[in-house]
């Protein structure tokens, strides 16, 4: 396992083409833009090596027997499902943003789950190639990003209606050595600063589409693989110290970027489906209940901090013990825990799948998101009504660095006496980087939209049976228990008393 | 030839779980007795917890499946036997 430090050496190997603002970004690891970002990923490896994290950040690979980041484990039991969640929220906790390695994890278990159905029913051999994969991910303690959504041009039309053919990505060669891919993935988390690339198809897909029903793994700098970093709000911040930002070392939400696949090469070892279009529904829905499990625990623990500095600021402004302080403060506990309790949940009801690999309850990890494209809203709500207006009006650092404005600064922006400034000035900042900005819309559409998660939900639960228990309870329908206890009918038991 | 049913608790099943036991009572002798020739596990989702506790040869239904697979299935077990 690779330590922090070995990871980002690591990183400085790879020359994957990234663009940012209209430049090249030479090395992913020093570029104060990214740096932010690799440091947060840096932890899921540091953790791994601290004896207080070693129990949840580790696993035991069920392919060598080997010890291994629990990030590239195949989940073996519910157990190993429930570890999963406890080590992202721990990560959450450390990081305060999105450390990425979750995609890749969730990625490889659900092309391990599927690649073996489709085996099965078509007696291909992606299973072994899957296998080979992650024991070669395992054995180098590789970060692979995890690529699902396309850019998908106009939502209302498959990929294969759709006026420019490569808004999904496809294949568009088959040789004798592996295939060709076209088209673009959006949004990709730690993409840039990941050792490689798992492709897997956005939606379910019909005959006619069967050329984007195509799954694969590249190293991020093959070639044609060409990436643009987004921006997000505040990101020029990171060129102007470290008090701006609120969260200077380790940045806001994952770093994503638009990864351009344009005609790469991949050899047929490193495919995992291939035209197998009846499949890419199921891969989609594996892949999106391992991510939405994980939504429950990585925005609890950034919540956490978030708690944390909304106290801290409330202590620096004298305002700690007023009674609707304390109540608020309770809230965001009671939503966040609320959270916490549908990804354990959804972990512990877990179950086995006919690859051996274990998945979370799909109607509750579709619940536990649906949570969290709201409840984030309603705890950074009260973030920003106990920090108070300064959340949005704070001077900036150089400002507080000038001689000629630092005194004026520190007298009047003093909260409670016993409180530097500076300090008072971090707190707020943080609340500003965790509850405004980029990590809201990301709890909105991180592993789906809402809707898609409604879907799910609709699909999963059973409202015929609902409607049965209203008619029984109701007296539409016999209730046989009622008649057991009472030894007659509702009928005959209820006419006694007209 | 019997067959012994065996129920998860039924807190948030999936789809209705009598209509395992009821085509199986189409076809064989059924009972919730503890031994029988085949027993049944019968669980309302995926987290199977009828079949936790099963021992020996059982089999385990744990999502709406079709009259004929059902009693395929069973049919198929018995002859293994
Ligand atoms: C911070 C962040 C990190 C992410 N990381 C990753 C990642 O690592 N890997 C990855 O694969 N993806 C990632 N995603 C992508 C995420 O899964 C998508 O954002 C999400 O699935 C929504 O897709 P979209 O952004 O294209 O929005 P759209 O699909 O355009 O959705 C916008 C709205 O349109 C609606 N809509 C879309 N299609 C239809 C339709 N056919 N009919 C009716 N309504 C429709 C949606 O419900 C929604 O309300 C990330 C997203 C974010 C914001």
């Amino acid at each position: 396992m690779m330590t922090g430090k070995e990871y980002i050496e690591s990183l400085r190997k790879y020359r994957p083409k990234i663009y940012f603002m209209g430049r090249r970004i030479e090395s992913v690891a020093d570029d104060p833009i990214t740096a932010p970002h690799v440091n947060a990923a840096a932890m899921t490896y540091e953790l791994a090596h601290d004896p207080r994290y070693e129990d949840v950040m580790t696993a035991v690979s069920h392919l060598t027997g080997e010890r291994i980041n629990r990030f590239n484990h195949i989940h073996q039991s519910t157990e190993d499902l429930v570890k999963k969640v406890r080590m992202i929220r721990v990560l959450g906790q450390k990081t305060g943003s999105c450390f990425q390695r979750c995609v890749g994890c969730d990625a490889m278990n659900a092309i391990y789950i599927t690649s073996y159905n489709i085996d099965r029913k078509y007696g291909t051999e992606y299973h072994e190639r899957v296998r080979q994969y992650i024991k070669y991910v395992q054995k180098n303690d590789l970060m692979p990003a995890g690529a699902m959504t396309d850019v998908k041009g106009d939502r209302s039309k498959r990929p294969s209606q759709q006026a420019d053919k490569d808004l999904y990505v496809r294949i568009v060669e088959k040789r004798e050595d592996g295939i060709v891919v076209r088209g673009a993935k959006a949004h990709i988390t730690g993409a840039v600063n990941s050792h490689e690339i798992i492709v897997m198809p956005t939606r379910a897909l019909e005959a006619d589409d069967k050329d984007y029903a195509v799954s694969f793994a590249v190293p991020v700098d093959a070639e044609g693989v060409k990436m643009i970093f987004g921006r997000q709000t505040n990101d020029l911040r990171r060129l102007d110290g470290d008090m701006d930002c609120g969260n200077a070392k380790y940045a806001t939400v994952g770093g994503e970027a638009l990864v351009i696949f344009d005609d790469v090469f991949v050899p047929w070892e490193r495919v995992f489906m291939c035209g197998e279009y009846d499949f890419a529904g199921e891969l989609v829905e594996v892949f999106a209940t391992f991510h939405r499990q994980n939504y429950g625990a990585c925005k609890v623990g950034v919540a956490d901090v978030l708690i944390g500095a909304t106290a801290n600021v409330a202590e620096m402004q004298g305002i700690a013990r007023a009674s609707h302080v304390v109540d608020k403060i309770t809230e965001m506990i009671h939503l966040a825990e609320t959270c916490w309790c549908c990804t354990l949940a959804c972990s512990y009801e877990g179950f086995r799948t006919p690859s051996g690999a274990y998945m979370p309850n799909q109607l509750l990890a579709n619940v536990t998101k649906l949570n969290i494209t709201r409840f984030p809203y309603e705890w950074s709500r009260i973030a920003q009504d106990i920090t108070g207006g300064i959340v949005i009006t704070l001077p900036s650092e150089k400002d507080y660095r000038n001689p000629e404005t630092r005194d004026l600064i520190e007298k009047y922006l003093k909260g409670v006496a016993e409180t530097p400034t500076e300090q008072r000035m971090r707190m707020i900042r943080l609340v500003e980087n965790l509850s405004i900005g980029a990590e809201l819309p990301e709890s909105m559409h991180g592993a789906g939209s809402p809707q898609a998660q409604k879907i799910m939900i609709a699909r999963r639960s059973n409202l015929e049976m609902k409607k049965e228990m209203a008619r029984i309870i109701a007296g539409i329908k016999e209730d046989e228990h009622f008649r057991k206890i009472r030894g007659v009918t509702e009928r005959e038991f209820f006419s006694k008393l007209k | 030839m019997r067959i012994a049913v065996k129920y998860c608790g039924g807190c948030n099943p999936s789809y209705r779980r009598e209509e395992i036991e009821e085509v199986l009572r189409k076809y064989f002798q059924v009972s919730y007795a503890d031994s029988a020739d085949l027993i049944v596990c019968i669980s309302g989702c995926k987290k199977g917890c009828a079949a936790e506790r099963a021992r020996g040869e059982f089999l385990h239904f744990d999502e709406k499946i079709k009259e004929e697979e059902i009693v395929r299935k069973v049919k198929e077990k018995l002859l293994l036997k």
